[in-house]
């Protein structure tokens, strides 16, 4: 029996604003256990919310980049259910009207790039932070608060691949607005994906299962490809599938049950009264909306257009923000777009990973890199002593003074280079008559006379033409 | 005592004189759950308070659902019997500010659930005019105060008619201002849609002058309102020529106690000699006799949800248990009484995905269509009329707070109207019947509380009840 997967991901992303969703209090992450809360955070009888236009602000951003449909009338909505992390016994939420509906993210599959439909995207607040221990359960509230955006795909997904692919995208698009850390591994950014399998042509949806406790999005791949097999197999058994919740359990590679679902809950959704309609002036939609930044996918055109860039180069760039950054910065200074792209993808790329560092916190100021690319264009200096050029300047020392310290000037003065090459071409007549005898190699151990000679300065490219042409007139 | 009395008085003989009359009439009264500890530190405050702030020294009791940072608040119920806030309600702010000395919590139905006062954890408050009769609900401890002139001024709240019925059954004022015209930041709520902070005082002077106090705008509270705070007490004016009243025939043909209504004719009487324009009005008899089922559904689904925190896990009562979950059900299985939780049944239950249709947005709905019945005739009026009760207190055996009469539905309930619409409404006594006070009860537009101080300023010069208080023997 052939299957198709079917699968629709929830993305629970936290804002990154000042204070929390519906509080004054602070957000931090890594702080002191409960020194982020305040009585309304803790749900203490009597606290109301109040509504976060920070938080507002991100959500729109997001929303218009997903290319969502913006309702201008904000309303909240009480999810109610018990649970300890969950301190007022109900979450506001944008149950009945999202701020944003409709609307897409591109990614690439290997069969050209793909639209991936959006159901919605709300905001609402997070729970806290449960650790159960031997002893017990302790809860940081730190969390609970904590603004969120939710963005829900439809089931437009089909494999571990896309899955991956379409992660990756919103993240990068996130990432690119700024809205939020976008962190899987710190739980900023959470994803939910639930998965089904149905045979092929069937329009029915299969029974569900639903992963979470995804870090990473390897592991999103990873675990959809787990799910597949596991589903697939039990349903050419002639088994059922049960609805569950599985996590993704990185040790084993492999989905394990969590907890079975029994039927659907009903978390008696209705108005939050405390939270009367806000009616959002158009004006400052339209403000938010036209103050974008770039996002990846202009970003990656603008580099193929304006600097000629490939598609690769212009891929790797645009996937990390900071470093897309750094080589805009660089390009400030410098019209040599392809040396720019490939120092900064390969030696820049390194150096920083070498430091464990963000191409944001880069020691090397990118002016710096576009002078060196232009001192390696003119033949200053040669690529080789450009590396040690570049190391020196990793450490945030300005090109010009590093060559002049090192004496590592290139000798590209045809007049000079030639006085050492009749030289060395007087001293070694051996070699020419090898030359003359059709052994070419000879020319490569004249050049390295020369590069002896000068101590290394003397322009390779140059030396080369020069002794083929002096070679010629012996 | 009303509070232009307290003029020239020593402050601390004052504030100790109330506490000491507070003290003595607690075994008739039984209406304080706890008195303040802090006097002293507060009469020491009050010194960077002006002399002439309105309420300058003057001893103020809280309902036992205000927030009193450092002073117990259980809002009569089991469950929060142990609670002590750590933060103070704004209108605590408000008080201390215009100089009030807090010096005792009132006794209240269970989290204010409730029109009799039998529910309260600390027992029932007596009625001073008649120990063996009810005070009424569900801010029975406040109403009781300030019928026994314990204090000028004590603070209730009113979600159905909890400030307004007590102060008819006690003989007092009983005030419940436009929704969002006091904020609610830091009162232990029931229905928060409904939930007004109120207030009751023995003068319209009185009235005038708290609710300066007490008003403006909150960003604590999103439904609190910009609208600036009129100096009510400045512009008093019981002139009533040309004024438009309109009785609510449904309510007075509803009420079959001839000597309530003979007294309610004669002040109608009396209004129409000073130049009032009266009329009558009719309702939507359908819609009025739905009153209270509506009612019952909205708050209890609200107060459903805003008592999801009360779990025992971060504060409050606490029973133990096995698990987390477990906790939670034994604390609210104990903390909260029988009758609570039935409401909760009840709140749930028109809140089930399958019954909301039905049960929760038909009553939303119904709220819609007597709201709007209202506005129409408040856009031909400047009040409407009609009397608060259908009765004098009744003897806790004949109290029920879910009878379904037609006499009970309409003539009990009809104050409901004003947390349906969040007009502002107030009781004013007009009179005495077997030797127990009456109320009538009075409906302005949005935001014309000035209105009711107005009109309510010519029935008191009518009946010459301004300053009536009860005689207890302590």
């Amino acid at each position: 029996m052939n299957y198709e997967t079917v699968i629709g991901i929830e993305i629970h992303c936290e804002l990154k604003t000042k204070t929390k969703m519906f509080s004054g209090a602070p957000v931090a992450f890594g702080a002191v256990a409960n020194s982020c809360v305040n009585e309304i955070d803790l749900g203490h009888p009597g606290t109301l919310p109040c509504v976060n236009k920070e938080a507002v602000r991100l959500a729109i951003m997001a929303a218009t980049a997903l290319h969502c449909e913006i309702d201008p009338l904000v309303k909240f909505d009480r999810k109610n259910y018990y649970y300890s992390d969950l301190p007022k016994g109900f979450q506001i939420t944008q149950q009945f009207h999202p701020i944003g509906t409709g609307g897409y993210v591109e990614i690439e599959t290997e069969t050209g790039s793909k639209q991936i439909r959006l159901e919605r995207i709300h905001m609402e607040e997070d729970t806290a932070k449960q650790f159960h221990n031997e002893e017990g359960t302790l809860i940081d509230f730190n969390r609970a608060g904590t603004p969120l955006v939710e963005i829900v795909s439809k089931a437009d997904i089909r494999s571990g691949k896309e899955a991956a692919a379409y992660v990756e995208k919103l993240r990068s698009i996130l990432n690119y607005l700024g809205v939020s850390d976008v962190k899987m591994e710190e739980g900023s950014m959470r994803c939910d994906v639930n998965i089904s399998l149905r045979e092929m042509g069937s329009r029915e949806y299969g029974v569900k299962s639903e992963i979470k406790n995804l870090t990473s999005i390897a592991n999103v791949q990873k675990a959809v490809e787990y799910e597949v097999a596991r589903q697939s197999e039990i349903l050419s058994n002639g088994g059922t599938i049960v609805q569950e919740t599985r996590r993704y359990d990185e040790a084993q590679k492999a989905t394990v049950s969590m907890r079975k679902k029994e039927g659907n809950v009903d978390y008696k959704y209705f108005p939050e009264p405390n939270i009367p309609p806000i009616r959002l002036d158009e004006a400052w939609i339209k403000e938010i909306q036209s103050h974008l930044p770039e996002l990846p996918d202009a970003r990656k055109a603008r580099y193929q257009r304006e600097y000629g860039l490939n598609d690769y180069d212009a891929d790797v760039l645009v996937a990390s923000r900071e470093l897309a950054q750094f080589f805009d910065a660089v390009c400030q200074y410098t019209k040599e777009y392809k040396m720019a792209a490939n120092w900064t993808i390969v030696e820049l790329s390194a150096a920083l990973n070498k430091a464990n560092l963000k191409a944001s916190d880069s020691p090397c100021d990118p002016k710096h890199l576009a002078d060196m690319i232009h001192m390696i264009k003119d033949a200053t200096i040669s690529s080789k002593q450009a590396k040690i050029v570049f190391e020196e300047i990793m450490k945030g020392k300005d090109p010009k003074q590093v060559v002049e310290e090192k004496g590592m000037k290139q000798m590209s003065d045809s007049t000079e280079l030639l006085k050492m090459i009749q030289e060395v071409l007087d001293n070694n007549p051996k070699s020419i008559e090898d030359f003359k005898n059709g052994k070419d190699r000879a020319i490569g151990f004249l050049v390295g006379q020369v590069m002896k000679a000068s101590k290394g300065t003397a322009n390779p490219a140059m030396t080369n033409q020069l002794i083929k042409e002096e070679l010629a007139k012996r | 005592m009303q509070l232009s009395q307290y003029h020239n008085q020593d402050v601390k003989q004052r504030v100790y004189e109330a506490l000491e009359k507070a003290k003595a009439l607690q075994p008739k009264l039984n209406a304080i759950v706890s008195f303040a500890q802090d006097i002293e530190e507060q009469l020491e405050a009050l010194k960077q308070i002006p002399k002439n702030a309105p309420l300058y020294g003057v001893p103020v009791v809280l309902k036992e659902n205000v927030n009193t940072k450092g002073l117990l608040t259980t809002a009569s119920s089991r469950i929060l019997s142990n609670y002590i806030p750590v933060y103070d309600a704004c209108i605590v702010e408000k008080l201390k500010a215009a100089g009030a000395i807090i010096i005792a919590k009132s006794s209240m139905d269970e989290l204010g659930m409730g029109g009799t006062n039998l529910s309260a954890y600390s027992g029932p408050v007596n009625n001073p005019y008649d120990l063996s009769r009810i005070s009424g609900g569900s801010s029975g401890g406040s109403a009781v105060l300030s019928a026994a002139d314990v204090s000028a001024l004590t603070i209730g709240t009113d979600t159905g008619d909890s400030v307004r019925k007590p102060a008819a059954y006690n003989g007092v004022i009983g005030m419940k201002p436009t929704y969002g015209r006091i904020s609610r930041y830091g009162i232990i709520p029931y229905a928060s849609s409904l939930d007004h902070v109120g207030y009751f005082t023995t003068s319209i002077a009185d009235a005038a002058v708290a609710l300066h106090v007490l008003a403006g705008r909150d960003d604590r509270d999103m439904t609190s309102s910009y609208r600036e705070v009129p100096a009510y007490e400045t512009l008093l004016n019981s002139d009533l020529k040309g004024k438009r009243i309109a009785i609510i025939d449904n309510v007075q043909n509803a009420i079959k106690d001839d000597a309530i209504l003979a007294n309610f004719n004669q002040l109608i009487e009396q209004l129409q000699k000073r130049g009032a324009i009266v009329e009558h009005v009719s309702l939507n008899e359908q819609l009025l006799s739905v009153l209270l089922p509506t009612y019952f559904i909205i708050a209890n689904a609200e107060a459903t949800a805003n008592h999801s925190n009360l779990d025992g896990i971060r504060f409050g009562m606490r029973e133990d248990g096995e698990s987390v979950e477990e906790v939670m059900r034994h604390s609210r299985t104990a903390g909260f009484s029988t009758n609570i939780r039935k409401r909760f049944v009840i709140g749930s239950y028109s809140l089930f995905v399958e019954n909301q249709d039905k049960l929760f947005r038909k009553a939303q709905k119904v709220r819609r269509l007597i709201v709007e019945e209202i506005k129409t005739v408040l856009d031909q009026y400047d009040i409407t009329i009609a009397s608060a009760t259908g009765s004098i207190a009744p003897h806790p055996q004949d109290s029920v707070d879910e009878k379904l009469s037609d006499t009970y539905l309409i003539a009990e309930n009809h104050m409901i109207m004003g947390n349906f619409s969040g007009y502002p409404s107030i009781t004013i006594p007009c009179g005495f019947v077997q030797g127990m006070p009456i109320g009538v009860s009075l409906m302005a537009k949005p935001f014309a509380e000035q209105t009711l101080f107005d009109i309510g300023l010519a029935i008191e010069e009518e009946t010459g009840l301004r300053g009536q208080i009860a005689e207890v023997e302590a």
